[in-house]
């Protein structure tokens, strides 16, 4: 069990801080930009149904990322840290680490760099580089206006159907999954099968990751956790990959 | 924001070390070609001027405006967004497939991303800090009503509460309440009263 999985219920924590900003400190954004623009450049995207000519793009970026990657390196942290961390530091530390590991920069460049920004107040203050291609502003620009959807053609019709009792299966989620382990076990009511199939940008060793059916599940919160715990009149609605559900 | 829980230890230099992390990364990656000087300040513009809170927000009022819009809305969140004079993008990325749920006397509708921040990036922008912090992610599923009034939201008994969790591909949102006094307002002042908090189910809309 993976506790920054199985958030849902948590007893004991903290008021909730109710922090409109999207970023509290200024360096979150540089973060999340290049984020954003390793997904916009993923080779995978050649494959996705936008008409991306993505070999083509002149970035010496040439791995594979998506949302599944940068939360596989969430999901493998020590727990403590996950929360420790704070989101966007997360962030930074799997996104360095991935450009490390992938050999686009060692370790020893990015540590010597950091220590002089550190050191040196000018050349913290001093601007970024500059230019580049105009090709890759262009393929991320493309990538935010048409995207990755995942909706792909029925390969089977779905399993189960609206009003269907349907029971999460207790699956170990692997170095990746989307299903909560909060779930795990409990019942849940169909109520709503989305049309056509979705797939998930890679296999995962949990099952998603080939075109399947998604429901829209209601559960009683009753069913979860202990009803002392519980508020009345509230449902919690989730939506669930086929592979993680079993008939009643 | 910093914990409470006494064993987390930062250093003094926790935001100037992230800080000279990010510049010499970012600073790395130009100069090695995987991508430009102009990449990150162009994703963020994107966020600042074409997608943001201010779309979903004139979708709503354009909703509370005209009931047959509303239908369409409800039905089909990227069909009726086709209808507004959006830039392009309102089915990019994380917006490939979203829905929006209303609220109503009777339902009072959440959302929440257990797992981590999935949310309707076209329609909202990006995510505030409170729904990427874990405290809320896992309290707002079993005890939604002691969140709400913690964000100052107070709901009778009578109102069902209905928290959406975004684990696989729909992104969710929320289309609020009309609030009342507001009958002889144009679509573009109904818009202005929205915020990101009340598309997403934890504030309702005052005048």
């Amino acid at each position: 069990m993976k506790l920054q999985h199985n958030l849902g219920g948590l007893e004991g924590l903290d008021p909730i801080n109710t922090e409109t900003q999207v970023f509290v400190e200024p360096w979150e954004q540089r973060i999340f930009g290049i984020h954003t623009a390793m997904m916009a450049l993923s080779n995978h995207l050649g494959d996705s149904l936008p008409d991306y000519a993505i070999e083509e793009v002149p970035t010496e970026f040439k791995s594979f990322w998506t949302w599944g990657h940068l939360r596989m390196g969430a999901e493998g942290m020590h727990p403590f840290d996950y929360f420790r961390l704070r989101y966007y530091e997360k962030w930074l530390g799997g996104i360095s680490g991935f450009f490390i590991s992938e050999g686009y920069i060692t370790e020893e460049e990015l540590n010597a760099r950091t220590a002089e920004l550190l050191e040196n107040s000018e050349k913290a203050a001093a601007p970024l580089p500059s230019g580049g291609a105009a090709e890759i502003d262009a393929q991320v620009l493309k990538y935010l206006q048409e995207g990755d959807s995942p909706l792909r053609e029925l390969p089977a019709p779905p399993k189960f159907s609206v009003g269907d009792r349907v029971r999460v299966k207790n699956v170990s989620p692997g170095d990746h999954s989307r299903l909560p382990g909060h779930l795990k076990g409990h019942l849940a009511e169909v109520v709503l099968v989305y049309e056509g199939a979705f797939t998930y940008f890679f296999p995962t060793e949990d099952g998603i990751g080939v075109p399947m059916p998604v429901y829209s599940l209601a559960f009683k919160n009753e069913e979860i956790w202990p009803e002392s715990l519980t508020e009345p009149n509230s449902l919690y609605f989730n939506d669930i990959f086929e592979v993680y559900l079993e008939a009643v | 924001m910093p914990s409470n829980y006494p064993g987390f230890k930062y250093g003094t230099d926790r935001e100037a070390v992230s800080a000279a992390k990010v510049k010499a990364l970012e600073s790395l990656l130009i100069e090695k070609g995987i991508i430009t000087g102009d990449t990150v300040n162009n994703i963020l513009g994107y966020f600042e001027t074409e997608m943001g809170p201010f779309n979903g927000a004139k979708l709503v009022a354009r909703a509370w405006a005209d009931p047959d819009f509303k239908a369409r809305l409800l039905a089909d969140c990227n069909a009726a967004c086709e209808e507004l004079d959006f830039p392009q993008g309102m089915s990019g990325a994380e917006g490939e497939h979203m829905r929006i749920v209303e609220n109503t006397p009777e339902v009072h509708n959440i959302i929440v991303c257990t797992l981590c921040s999935c949310y309707p990036w076209p329609t909202l922008g990006l995510p505030p800090y409170w729904f990427k912090d874990p405290t809320f992610r896992a309290r707002v599923v079993r005890e939604p009503r002691k969140v709400l009034s913690e964000f100052g939201v107070e709901l009778d008994d009578s109102v069902e509460v209905r928290v959406w969790d975004s684990s696989a591909q729909i992104r969710w949102w929320v289309l609020p309440m009309r609030p009342e006094g507001t009958d002889g307002m144009s679509e573009a002042e109904l818009a202005a009263l929205l915020t990101p908090e009340a598309m997403m189910g934890v504030a309702t809309v005052e005048v």
